[in-house]
């Protein structure tokens, strides 16, 4: 297993580097999926050139990352060289994957942990519903190599997109989950969403992971993590002030977030949905979409899927990777690594065929209607309108069946897997 | 009495004004060196005293305007075509295709941005154009003045309706004088043609009171092969340009002139049809107009005429790319002088071509050349323009290249405009630079063009020229115009393919049944009358006051649990098991 593990770890780091210094990472990084407005690493660059020149990015139309990101990258452009900037990718990538692996690997051992403990309570015939012990050993390793492999993440990486640190910071976070590490959590949860904005959703999983067991102390733990994060996103926002010395960065990442300023097209719903909107039933409809995307799903799922905060990281990372504004592959790519830490759950899913299918299409669809609609001017905004409406559907279905599975599974734990009523066939019903 | 007092009174004050103001008419032709012919119209007006309260030459409704909006100096160009530097030279009012308008304010201005948008919508009214479309997304004001304002509007057909209102402006109208030419059939019907008007305080030290200089200008350019009879040759005349030859003069006007440039007569000879009154500088045929006028010029032989003094400074400008996701602009100047040549290059780019900075590269000759200074404004979207504005030393004999990239943008389906496949005018740039005045053949910064021709100071003296670069068009990439309403059902109903499942899930348990399914109502109907039914079973059994016992399960009874519904047969056996142990 550790030779599979470092085979993998290989390739994946030499096709990252293969391709970055390659002529093919121009040409990825151009690509709507990959760079939206928000982590395209020519806006910042724009932004750091903008910065060192004592203008002030934030006038501007072309920057839309925090003032922390900013100095950061300013500070290592300035200080080494194009080629160190995209090992530094690279490295970040890889690093991703090794917290996700360990992220993955105490999951599984929590599970089992806790299977052991109620396994007396079920009946024998469910014993192909238990996790089995291997689970331990091969999820991580799939989980890893999914990361390391996955074209989604490979191209963000390749592109040099600011969600690669993103996603470490979410990786980070999900460590700290199943760790139960709480200063941690917040941090790099306030450090994924100060940029991103629509992943603090992933507090409420975060809240329930590290609130402790006595129910009398839930509450009071509950509290003290939303506080900590507030405070670290307070403390950082005005860290973010000392640097530029004015407030307008709120609204030039923020209300760029919110207000969808740029109809760009992206793999997500909202650019032809805006671009296509009545001028004066748009504030109306930024807030309904804005809702569904940030917080709609955040509370109900906190409270159906409260045993398995990771499951609920996993849904929420997923729903906001379809519905957030400025959606790229990267945020596909890396709820897509999540999936295989729920690898038992996927005995109840049925979709599994016709979601991966629709992945493949799209992913070839989308280059190709791009391609006739913006240089040979044979094909319209339509057909990549419908490329990514399919592109949504199939990530839905996606997230659906996960959470049918679970609760399906929940179910069979409970009451067998015979849908028999007095011998008559009966069916699963949502009642 | 009293009332004659006045008149008397009146007609005195006006005596007065009339005196501190002059009008003269001018008209320079010039034969261009491709068979174009060029011919400038100036009519000016020369005026000492601040106010327009009174006024007998300058019209009052342009002067009404200038005093409200507290303009120090304004300039008007209405253009269509393109002037070619190259071939023709430098003209007297250099103008982008379009419209273009500049205004500098008085010093005491309290809100420019107010005045601005003020004047340009009582301009746009009283020449029809549409200048009130002029907003913070397309003016800008210069880096170095904050009371200076610019803006132009490449998109603007120059038609007769601005020719009419601007003729209106003139003392003589059109029925008199010089301006009589201006037949709106013939002036639209020229390669080029640009109305002006320039409006400027002008610089007098010797007495206090104020100078202005109010010109109102048309630039024409006709192919004379096209206006010539047999479209053989190069002849031109008045006729031939403007349907009309001259009746009256204009009384008003102290000057009424007719400039012939003759320069080009070294190479190939043309012959005047009137002699001239007199020679200026030996090759300006100079005209004194008083009465009926015609002049017409005949060329013996057709030739390509070689141009006397070619251009040193001129540009070029396009994009680059294909595709409609990423572009490039680039801006060429050409210097053939044979010493350096220092120039500001102001781009103004509109917010929809959002241009990268780090992407500028200034080249010259294929050398890279850091600029001498560089100011550059980030646009913001329907707010502000991408200003740029550079300064640079142009080596002798060099070709400067400033090249930037930009990214097409996306918009709105209501911003496009009409027919949104024509695509998306992109105005011109503007050089600027100083020149010797010997390097050019014909100067005009001075206010008569008589004063421009016979200047003698030809030497040292630096002559500053403008040049406004070619206007382009770009097509940004277009949704779907036919499409609202369905993009709004499919994007809507993927929303909902979300939300309902996950709404399921959250707030639904999952039961065993064979019960068939049932449609919309009929199972609201179904369900309240089972809850119904529940509720007075539940009432009935209190009533009777039953003893509430465990009902304890035989195996036979097992498939229906209370609370649970349907449930497995194994299920129930544990349940039994745990009972009862």
């Amino acid at each position: 297993m550790e030779k599979l593990l470092f085979f993998v770890y290989s390739i994946g780091i030499l096709i990252r580097i293969y391709l970055s210094f390659s002529d093919f990472s121009t040409l990825i990084a151009d690509r709507v999926e990959v760079s939206t407005p928000l982590n395209s690493w020519k806006r910042v660059i724009e932004g750091v050139s903008l910065y060192n020149e004592k203008i002030n990015p934030y006038d501007g139309d072309l920057f839309h990352e925090t003032p922390l990101t900013l100095v950061f990258f300013s500070y290592l452009t300035s200080t080494i060289s194009d080629f160190y900037v995209s090992l530094v990718f690279i490295i970040c990538d890889v690093f991703t994957a090794i917290v996700l692996y360990y992220t993955s690997k105490i999951y599984t051992a929590n599970l089992l942990k806790e299977q052991s403990k109620t396994k007396s309570v079920y009946n024998k015939e469910f014993n192909k519903l238990l996790i089995p012990n291997n689970f331990l050993i091969i999820n991580p390793v799939y989980v890893f190599s999914v990361y390391m492999l996955n074209p989604y993440t490979v191209f963000s990486c390749i592109a040099r997109t600011t969600t690669v640190f993103n996603n470490l910071f979410l990786a980070l976070c999900l460590y700290a989950m199943v760790k139960r590490l709480r200063f941690l959590g917040c941090l790099s949860l306030v450090l994924a969403s100060l940029p991103t904005f629509y992943t603090f959703g992933l507090i409420a999983p975060l809240m329930i992971s590290c609130a402790s067991t006595d129910s009398k102390k839930k509450t009071g733990s509950f509290i003290i993590t939303l506080l900590t994060c507030v405070a670290i996103s307070c403390s950082l926002l005005y860290l973010c002030y000392i640097i530029m010395n004015e407030w307008t960065f709120l609204d030039s990442v923020y209300g760029f977030i919110l207000n969808v300023r740029d109809l760009k097209p992206n793999i997500g719903l909202f650019w032809y949905f805006f671009t296509e909107m009545f001028e004066h039933f748009r504030a109306l409809f930024v807030c309904a979409f804005q809702l569904n995307a940030s917080v709609l799903y955040v509370i109900p799922l906190s409270i159906r899927l409260r045993h398995d905060p990771l499951l609920l990281a996993t849904s929420l990372l997923a729903l906001t990777a379809v519905f957030k504004s400025y959606p790229s592959i990267g945020d596909v790519g890396f709820y897509l690594s999540l999936l295989p830490i729920h690898r038992h759950l996927f005995y109840f899913m049925q979709q599994a065929f016709i979601v991966s299918c629709f992945f493949v299409g799209c992913t070839i669809f989308a280059p190709t209607v791009w391609h006739l609609w913006i240089y040979s001017r044979s094909a319209n905004a339509n057909f990549y309108f419908g490329v990514t409406l399919a592109f949504a559907t199939t990530q839905i279905f996606l997230i659906t069946d996960l959470l049918f599975a679970y609760i399906k599974r929940e179910f069979a734990l409970k009451h067998g897997m015979k849908r028999m009523i007095n011998g008559r066939e009966a069916r699963l019903m949502l009642d | 009495m009293k009332c004659l007092c006045c008149l008397l009174l009146a007609v005195a004050v006006s005596t007065v004004h009339a005196r501190s103001e002059s009008y003269s008419e001018e008209l320079f032709v010039k034969p261009l060196a491709t068979g174009f012919v060029y011919s400038f119209f100036q009519f000016t007006v020369v005026r000492e005293g601040g106010s327009f309260s009174h006024s007998d030459l300058v019209p009052h409704s342009l002067g009404d305007i200038i005093d409200r909006f507290r303009v120090a100096e304004l300039h008007i160009d209405l253009t269509s075509g393109l002037w070619r530097h190259k071939s023709w030279g430098y003209p007297a009012v250099d103008a982008p295709s379009g419209a273009e308008i500049s205004a500098r304010f008085h010093n005491d201005t309290q809100d420019v941005n107010k005045n601005w948008y003020g004047l340009t919508n009582a301009l746009s009214g009283l020449l029809c154009t549409s200048l009130n479309f002029i907003n913070s997304a397309n003016s800008y004001e210069s880096s170095a003045d904050r009371f200076y304002r610019y803006s132009n509007l490449p998109r603007e057909n120059v038609c007769t309706e601005n020719l009419t209102p601007w003729k209106k402006l003139l003392p003589c109208d059109s029925t008199r004088g010089l301006s009589s030419l201006l037949n709106s059939g013939r002036v639209h019907n020229a390669n080029y043609h640009s109305l002006g008007i320039h409006f400027r305080p002008l610089c007098n030290n010797t007495s206090k009171s104020s100078k202005y200089e109010l010109r109102q200008t048309v630039s024409l350019v006709y192919d004379s092969v096209f206006i010539s009879a047999n479209n053989k040759n190069y002849d031109w005349s008045l006729r031939k340009m403007f349907g009309t030859g001259l009746f009256r003069t204009c009384p008003l006007a102290d000057y009424s002139k007719i400039y012939i440039d003759t320069s080009a007569n070294n190479s190939v000879p043309y012959v005047l049809s009137q002699n001239p009154d007199y020679f200026l500088k030996e090759n300006i045929a100079v005209y004194n107009l008083n009465g009926i006028f015609h002049l017409s010029a005949v060329m013996p032989r057709p030739k390509v005429v070689v141009s006397d003094l070619k251009p040193i400074l001129y540009t070029d400008r396009f994009i680059t790319g294909f595709g409609q996701e990423y572009g490039g602009l680039v801006t060429r100047i050409y210097n053939e002088h044979r010493l350096p040549v220092i120039v500001t290059v102001i781009e103004n780019i509109p917010w929809f071509l959002p241009i990268y900075y780090h992407t500028l590269r200034v080249t010259s000759n294929g050398v890279c050349v850091m600029p001498k200074a560089l100011i550059y404004k980030p646009g913001k979207g329907r707010m502000q323009i991408y200003y740029l504005e550079i300064v640079l030393e142009l080596p002798s004999h060099s070709i400067t290249e400033i090249s930037v990239q930009f990214d097409y943008v996306f918009l709105k389906w209501q911003e496009y405009p009409p027919d949104a496949n024509h695509g998306f005018y992109i105005g011109s740039a503007i050089v600027k630079a100083s020149i010797p005045r010997n390097s050019t053949s014909l100067t005009f910064d001075k206010s008569l063009i008589i004063d421009n021709l016979n200047s003698s100071d030809s030497s040292d003296s630096d002559y500053l020229i403008i040049l406004k670069t070619e206007n382009f068009i770009i097509t940004l990439p277009t949704p779907d115009f036919s499409m609202p309403y369905n993009v709004i059902c499919l994007a809507c109903t993927v929303v909902a393919l979300a939300f309902g499942p996950i709404h399921n899930i959250t707030t639904k348990r999952l039961k065993l049944t064979t019960a068939k399914y049932v449609p919309g109502l009929a199972s609201v109907v179904q369900k309240s009358y089972l809850w119904l039914e529940n509720m007075v079973c539940y009432k009935n059994a209190n009533k009777v006051g039953k003893a509430t016992s465990v009902r304890v399960f035989t195996p036979e009874e097992l498939s229906y649990h209370p609370t649970l519904g349907h449930v497995s047969e194994e299920f129930m056996k544990n349940q039994v098991a745990c009972k009862e142990s």
